[in-house]
């Protein structure tokens, strides 16, 4: 199979969520020595990128985009350890989280696979994560990015513990972060000291590209 | 025109008459507990049904608001079909164990005995309320629709993934929740209650298009057939979608609520005001309401919050007066007002006497 085979092979199994067809065309890309980031970025990523526009366009809807995003993911499983460490190294390191005390992390997902679809190198600390947990891994991995989600109007002052922690730790003014989330606002980023309220998550990414 | 009491006004809006002014009810529900006995925590007002209605009533003497709905949480029926639900002091329950690990499991959802968990608290605790406040205010129970309940019983993320992948397995749970709904109608039914509000919160283009919600939400079947049961069983059909991008035209004009009630997003590209959703028509065959946002009742001051009523108040008022409706609008919270320990109670009550002020109309 021709490179550009692959490559769309790839792509078409993330557009239309088929976590097999990724796996195979991941397969596929390693055994015909394809580089592990082209076969990325130009298929699982690229797949990602369409169904990101068409779902900012209501041409696709959550249950598409989560397939998709489980595709690229099964892809990613494949693809992501035969990257070489130097080119790894580049990527800009974000950290994504749901504050202690909620565990709605749908939202936290999207934005953590459009992070991974824009070239980051994600940690998901997942959902309910302690706010030291959050501070600690940050400053520990010389994070580049947090990214803060919550759905709840109680666990949001979970979100000010997080920045609070990181001036604490001195770590505040080498890190980036954003929030996300029903109940937060661009008003309520300023008032805790963080950088950015993400609208949604193409917003989060467009913004981080702005910002790097 | 001289006052008229809670029910006159509210029936008023439902008439499409001209009331004395605009209804109002911040949605205050969890908050009331602050009310009861000094303060009482989340876990014990959401497992005993008097302070469940006690809470409602202390509102109601409080703020004297044109309604009570009694929204207890979206944890309840997950709760009593065995999902693990926690309860931290001072925040909202929620669930944190699932009970769908595989397709399989889909099926084996059974329906619990409503006599027995939090369920029955919630049907007493309305029943009481009730009771009290039926000859008051216009007065409705709250219930979690069959999607909704399912996804909080599956995981929101699982179940979307399976609508795709194992439709057929969603369906067989679905038709479960219905029947868990139509047990749970039956006892709304017994309490008294003018109206049984239901929580659709999958309405919404930020998760499901048309075709998916029609399928998994239902115009008739699922919801479509719990809205008929409500409408036999005596009580008027309310709808609370509190989505950014709200099914308007299958929640509002197909469903056909006698109350329907929404959040405005200002930050997101369609959200629809309140004007917009009077000026498209969706206020002409029902009452709305909504749509002050719930952060305020936390983080806002009394100025602040007042003002942005006498603003949603004249927005309103010209829409329907440009519209030729009645008082067909609620000034309400665009969700529950948080059942915060920070949230400010002075400002459910300045939400309330600034509609009293401002929400009169010189029809």
């Amino acid at each position: 199979m021709s490179k550009e085979a692959i490559l769309n092979k790839l792509s078409d199994a993330v557009v239309n969520g088929k976590p097999e067809l990724a796996k195979e065309g991941a397969k596929e890309a390693l055994d015909a020595k394809l580089n592990a980031l082209d076969a990325i970025n130009n298929g699982l990523v690229k797949g990602m990128s369409i169904v990101g526009d068409k779902y900012a366009a209501r041409q696709v809807y959550l249950p598409q985009v989560l397939m998709s995003a489980h595709t690229m993911y099964a892809g990613l499983d494949l693809l992501l350890p035969a990257i070489p460490k130097s080119e790894m190294a580049s990527m800009k390191k974000c950290i994504t989280a749901v504050v202690e005390g909620d565990v709605h992390d749908i939202g936290k997902n999207i934005v953590k696979t459009m992070l991974t679809a824009g070239g980051f190198d994600v940690n998901d600390l997942g959902k309910d994560v302690p706010t030291q947990t959050i501070v600690d891994t940050a400053k520990n991995n010389k994070i580049d990015v947090l990214a803060l989600s919550t759905l709840m109007t109680p666990t949001m002052d979970g979100m000010k513990a997080a920045v609070d922690g990181l001036v604490e730790n001195g770590y505040r003014k080498s890190v980036k972060v954003c929030i996300g989330g029903a109940p937060t606002s661009p008003a309520f980023a300023k008032e805790i000291g963080a950088d950015h309220r993400d609208a949604n998550a193409q917003d989060c990414v467009a913004w981080l590209k702005e910002v790097f | 025109m001289a006052e008229m009491s809670h029910i006159e006004r509210v029936m008023a809006g439902l008439t499409n008459q001209k009331g004395d002014r605009l209804s109002t009810y911040p949605i205050a529900c969890g908050v009331n507990r602050k009310l009861v006995n000094g303060g009482v925590s989340y876990q014990d007002w959401a497992h005993n049904a008097k302070l469940f209605a006690q809470a409602f009533i202390e509102g109601q003497k409080a703020f004297d608001f044109d309604f009570a709905i009694g929204l207890m949480d979206l944890s309840v029926m997950a709760g009593d079909l065995g999902a693990g639900v926690r309860f931290d002091k001072e925040n909202t329950p929620f669930v944190d164990k699932y009970l769908i690990n595989n397709t399989e499991d889909y099926e084996k959802f059974v329906v619990p005995d409503i006599t027995k968990g939090r369920s029955a608290v919630i049907l007493e605790g309305t029943k009481l309320f009730c009771d009290v406040l039926k000859t008051e205010v216009i007065t409705a129970g709250f219930l979690e629709g069959p999607l909704l309940a399912l996804s909080q019983s599956a995981g929101a993320e699982r179940l979307f993934m399976d609508m795709f992948t194992n439709p057929s397995a969603v369906h067989k749970a679905l038709a479960t929740m219905t029947e868990y709904d139509v047990e749970m109608v039956k006892g709304f039914a017994k309490t008294g209650c003018a109206g049984l509000c239901w929580d659709y919160l999958w309405g919404n283009y930020s998760c499901l298009g048309d075709a998916e919600y029609d399928e998994f939400e239902g115009c008739k079947k699922y919801a479509g057939d719990l809205n008929a049961l409500t409408a036999k069983e005596g009580m008027a059909v309310a709808i609370h979608n509190c989505a950014d991008l709200p099914h308007l035209d299958t929640q509002i004009t197909k469903f056909a609520p006698a109350i329907y009630s929404m959040a405005y997003y200002p930050l997101i590209p369609g959200s629809p005001s309140a004007a917009e959703t009077i000026e498209k028509g969706y206020c002409d065959n029902c009452l709305v309401g909504g749509q002050i946002d719930p952060q305020l009742f936390i983080r806002g001051t009394v100025e602040k919050i007042t003002q942005v009523t006498k603003d949603l108040c004249q927005e309103v008022k010209t829409a329907l007066c440009k519209r030729g409706l009645g008082s067909r609008y609620i000034i309400a919270s665009g969700c529950e007002v948080p059942p915060d320990v920070h949230t400010k109670l002075e400002n459910i009550k300045a939400v309330v006497d600034t509609t009293k002020a401002y929400g009169k109309v010189d029809w």
